[in-house]
């Protein structure tokens, strides 16, 4: 158990790194440019992996909804936004704010009507990262003033 | 352009991110996570690749800090980021399921931000840790947690 609560908190490390690399090469060559590098780089490095691990099992992909490739787009978009953002802002915050409108999209997007108590308690989730929001918002706006 | 805005691009990047999940899912229903991660990244490069035409194209005189060139280490944030699909694979198969396996790594990455502008890590700027921001981040982690456990 140990193990792998080390490995997806090693995980989310790896984002973090991957995420302030491509804002800090999106400072010399802009967002796209480095969303693109991101993309490029991290296609190479999947193929290598999976020819190496003998992983490649493409048969049944012909299957998907062809809107399931839009994730592709929305990568790419996401990455340079996240990289134009991140050296404005700062590490911590950029991190911040993204979990935050991930977690209420992921809940607003999956929303089944279900048991009260869990309603209840997702309402609160909500409610407590808008606070923490509000609360950043606040203390840097008072930072700026001085 | 402003703060505000930078903090509303932030919180539409963690809606793109969302929205981005759900599509890549679906396409690893239709196979693996790390092939559907695979073509993601191949088409993403495609369209990325668009995207800087086009922007040359609007905006021929606006050249970025071209004169300084970024580090060679710069250009490998696609390695640490494709990683993750891979890590998640092992993770999410074991004991720690889907909901484990996301808060851990929210953990991760707030744990890293904390870190990072500490010491300025990647180029990035050195700033105080306040108490006020152990607030935040105890909020947003907390909350976070609520709708990982409690989906219906």
């Amino acid at each position: 158990m140990f193990i792998y609560i080390l490995l997806a908190i090693i995980n989310g490390i790896c984002i973090g790194i991957s995420r302030s690399i491509n804002g800090r090469l999106s400072i010399n060559v802009g967002a796209f440019k480095a969303s693109f590098w991101n993309h490029l780089v991290g296609f190479i490095f999947l193929t290598l992996l999976l020819v190496i691990l003998g992983n490649f099992k493409v048969d049944h992909i012909a299957g998907a909804p062809l809107y399931s490739y839009l994730g592709g787009f929305l990568g790419v978009l996401f990455v340079a936004i996240n990289s134009y953002v991140l050296p404005k802002i700062g590490g911590i915050m950029t991190i911040l704010l993204v979990i935050s409108g991930q977690m209420i999209t992921g809940v607003l997007v999956e929303y089944k009507s279900g048991a009260a108590l869990s309603t209840l308690l997702q309402f609160l989730g909500i409610a407590i990262i808008m606070l923490g929001v509000y609360v950043a918002k606040l203390s840097s706006l008072r930072r700026e003033k001085n | 352009m402003n703060r505000t805005t930078d903090w509303l691009l932030a919180f539409a990047g963690g809606i793109i991110l969302a929205v981005m999940i759900n599509f890549n899912s679906l396409l690893a229903k239709h196979s693996t996570p790390s092939i559907a991660s695979w073509v993601a990244h191949g088409a993403g490069a495609v369209v990325a690749l668009f995207f800087v035409i086009i922007y040359a194209r609007i905006f021929p005189s606006k050249r970025e800090n071209s004169t300084q060139k970024a580090p060679l280490w710069a250009y490998f944030g696609g390695i640490p980021g494709a990683l993750t699909v891979i890590l998640a694979a092992i993770t999410v198969n074991s004991s720690l399921a889907l909901s484990g396996t996301l808060a851990f790594m929210l953990v991760g990455q707030v744990i890293f931000g904390i870190i990072s502008d500490h010491f300025g890590l990647f180029g990035i700027a050195k700033r105080k840790f306040t108490l006020i921001d152990v607030f935040v981040i105890i909020c947003i982690l907390s909350g976070s947690v609520l709708l990982i456990f409690f989906r219906n």
